[in-house]
């Protein structure tokens, strides 16, 4: 699609212009090498900005060199399956909220029960077996082996404190 | 002589039993995770880095070398009977070696892989032992507009010459060099990039974005475009044993092999990708059977396995001796020597003894752990190629959150993850390479750093990036890269 490589390119562009913003506001002075902390992020800015004009004039001229073929099945694709993309993004965000609150077994667990079910699973229980002795192990295995602290949650009064 | 010696001590530190133990625990688990279809190297590397956090660096140095192999193997293994190339130094094999499978000959192809990676393997390290010491000479006399002009040439070849793609693999590499630019400036304490987020004043973690990238990034995408296509096990029929015919076919393919895959692995070449095909190439020409290639042929995967583990040995020359990663595997090892404040180079050399040796002398037990371990054990990595799909990537996705999480214990790194989960997905459906972007992100902060360094020795003077010789010649081969494929272009347009 055509389309998706335009807004890349300008995306690309876009990130340049804010690289550009943010480096502006950097100071320049740089003691016996005469740059500064600004001098490289200028050149990444710059770098960024050029290629961003580059992929935008290829996806304007008959799409990017020797990309990806138009045709799904040439890539081994099937059409995009938002369904699919919500439920592991679902899960991400899922732990994210619950990590500090639950505890790393509970939140693992929601992840893996939510994107197993991105992949096409309906086996609830099955899944949110797995998925808790799973993350129950990790943890046992990094708090209680590897001293690696992690957040035991709701779980606290079963396993303890974290991290011992 | 003096290299002998160090190896001498060298075996002394692997062969200690707990160092041994982490050689025999990395290999496994790389084995483990590297099977696994659809992760390659560098995320079994990313993936594993957490579990090394309590050990002490030598350990943990060891372990990974154990890993980086056995994520080699692994992923061989999963090629030959599943024919889903991990990564792209795997399609060469996958190209015979799934064919063999297919005829019933999995055993043989399979056994020829592995004891091709372990005599390309021991072969590489010897070169590796031999060739360090005198790169490490070399590199003791580059300053840091030596060392700025080498990483520029790395960044160059690895993002704009190798690819499909001069412009997207550049734009990789300036978002690898953008990410690395976050945090606080080595050099003044200036924060730049973080925005007030503690999180990112200690920069963007390699481990974070190979994990977001390979892992998060591939989970998104194989969801929503791949899911429900059937893949097709090959099974595991017949003896591992090799026929004398396999044999004889497959030696000379082994050594030629090594004599292509270290010299790439040593330059910065992207890693194993051109070394396995050009493997291929030459078995195709050299065999007396080319009947057989493209339904089976027992070189063309000797050639690309031994050519694949010649050049994961070979990256680790540039590796060692410069500090200079030249694949996005390489990458993340190198992240996990910063870890603990190691910077690999001739200086290590010299103050590290015990552990560049210890590492280099592990690299020799790894291989004879690999061939050992692996063969017996191949019915049970079979049984890991069974795991269903959505169990399968439910568990990467908790094992690379876990990842992310354990560095601050802050759900913003998880954040970030999805982000680069998001820009993996992006990459991996409109073609953009990632490896750039995992190098530039290591590599970039320490060019910034030299170049910095060398303008402040020469008081501001930047013309010392081109007095020296060697920096001159080096950013001179730099621009020739460039501009020599276009102009080839440009003639062949108008001549025609």
């Amino acid at each position: 699609m055509r389309r998706a490589e335009i807004a890349l390119s300008i995306g690309v562009l876009a990130l340049g212009i804010g690289v550009a913003a943010v480096t502006a506001s950097l100071p320049s002075e740089g003691g016996y090498a005469g740059i500064g902390p600004n001098f490289i992020p200028a050149v990444v800015a710059a770098g960024i900005l050029l290629l961003g004009v580059w992929l935008a004039y290829e996806a304007f001229t008959g799409g990017w060199r020797g990309g990806a073929p138009d045709d799904p099945a040439m890539r081994g694709e099937h059409a995009f399956r938002a369904g699919a993309f919500l439920w592991i993004s679902a899960g991400l965000f899922g732990q994210m909220a619950l990590i500090g609150w639950a505890g790393f077994v509970i939140s693992a667990a929601v992840l893996f029960i939510c994107v197993a079910r991105g992949f096409g699973s309906r086996r609830l229980a099955r899944d949110a077996a797995i998925g808790l002795v799973m993350a129950l192990g990790i943890y046992l295995f990094f708090v209680k082996l590897l001293n690696v602290n992690l957040p035991a949650g709701w779980l606290e009064p079963v396993l303890g404190g974290a991290g011992i | 002589m003096e290299a002998l010696n160090a190896l001498l001590h060298g075996f002394g530190v692997a062969l200690q039993p707990m160092n041994l133990l982490w050689g025999f625990v990395g290999v496994t688990l790389g084995t483990f995770v590297g099977v696994l279809p659809g992760v390659g190297p560098a995320l079994t590397v990313a993936m594993l880095l957490p579990l090394t956090v309590k050990l002490d660096p030598t350990g943990a140095l060891i372990m990974f070398a154990g890993i980086y192999y056995g994520a080699m193997f692994g992923g061989s293994t999963t090629t030959i009977l599943l024919n889903t190339p991990g990564e792209s130094a795997s399609i060469a094999t996958a190209l015979e070696g799934n064919r063999m499978a297919k005829a019933g000959r999995a055993g043989p192809a399979l056994a020829t892989s592995a004891i091709g990676s372990f005599v390309a393997g021991t072969l590489a390290t010897i070169a590796l032992t031999l060739l360090a010491p005198l790169v490490v000479n070399v590199a003791l006399k580059f300053g840091p507009a030596e060392y700025f002009a080498l990483m520029v040439f790395a960044f160059i070849t690895v993002a704009a010459v190798l690819g499909s793609s001069t412009v997207r693999g550049l734009t990789s590499l300036f978002l690898g060099l953008l990410l690395g630019l976050v945090g606080i400036d080595s050099q003044t304490g200036q924060s730049r990039f973080a925005f007030g987020v503690p999180e990112l004043l200690d920069g963007v973690d390699v481990v974070v974005l190979a994990v977001g990238l390979f892992a998060v990034g591939e989970a998104l995408y194989v969801a929503a475009y791949q899911s429900g296509l059937s893949e097709k096990m090959e099974k595991m029929k017949g003896s591992l044993l090799m026929s004398a015919q396999d044999w004889s076919r497959s030696w000379p393919a082994w050594l030629r092999a090594t004599a292509i895959g270290f010299p790439f692995g040593t330059i910065p070449a992207g890693g194993s990708e051109i070394p396995t095909f050009l493997s291929y190439a030459t078995e195709k020409k050299l065999t007396r059977h080319p009947e057989e290639f493209g339904k089976g042929a027992i070189e063309g995967v000797a050639g690309p396995e031994a050519a694949n583990n010649a050049a994961a040995t070979g990256v680790l020359v540039p590796l060692l001796t410069l500090g200079i990663p030249t694949s996005a595997t390489a990458a993340i090892l190198l992240g996990a020597f910063q870890n603990y404040g190691l910077q690999p180079g001739p200086l290590l050399f010299e103050t590290q003894k015990d552990l560049v040796w210890g590492l280099i002398a592990s690299l020799y037990v790894g291989n004879i752990i690999l061939l050992i371990l692996n063969l017996p054990l191949i019915g049970i990595w079979v049984k890991v190629l069974e795991i269903p799909k959505d169990l399968l990537y439910a568990g990467i996705l908790v094992f690379a959150t876990l990842g992310a999480y354990s560095l601050h214990q802050s759900w913003v790194d998880l954040l970030t993850l999805y982000v680069f989960g998001l820009l993996g997905f992006a990459m991996r459906r409109w073609d953009i390479p990632v490896g750039p972007a995992v190098i530039g992100l290591i590599l970039g902060p320490l060019a910034e750093t030299q170049f910095r360094r060398a303008l402040s020795i020469s008081q501001g003077d930047a013309s010392v990036f081109v007095t020296h010789p060697i920096s001159a010649s080096l950013l001179a081969l730099t621009v020739l890269l460039i501009i020599v494929p276009w102009l080839a272009r440009w003639f062949r347009r108008t001549s025609s």
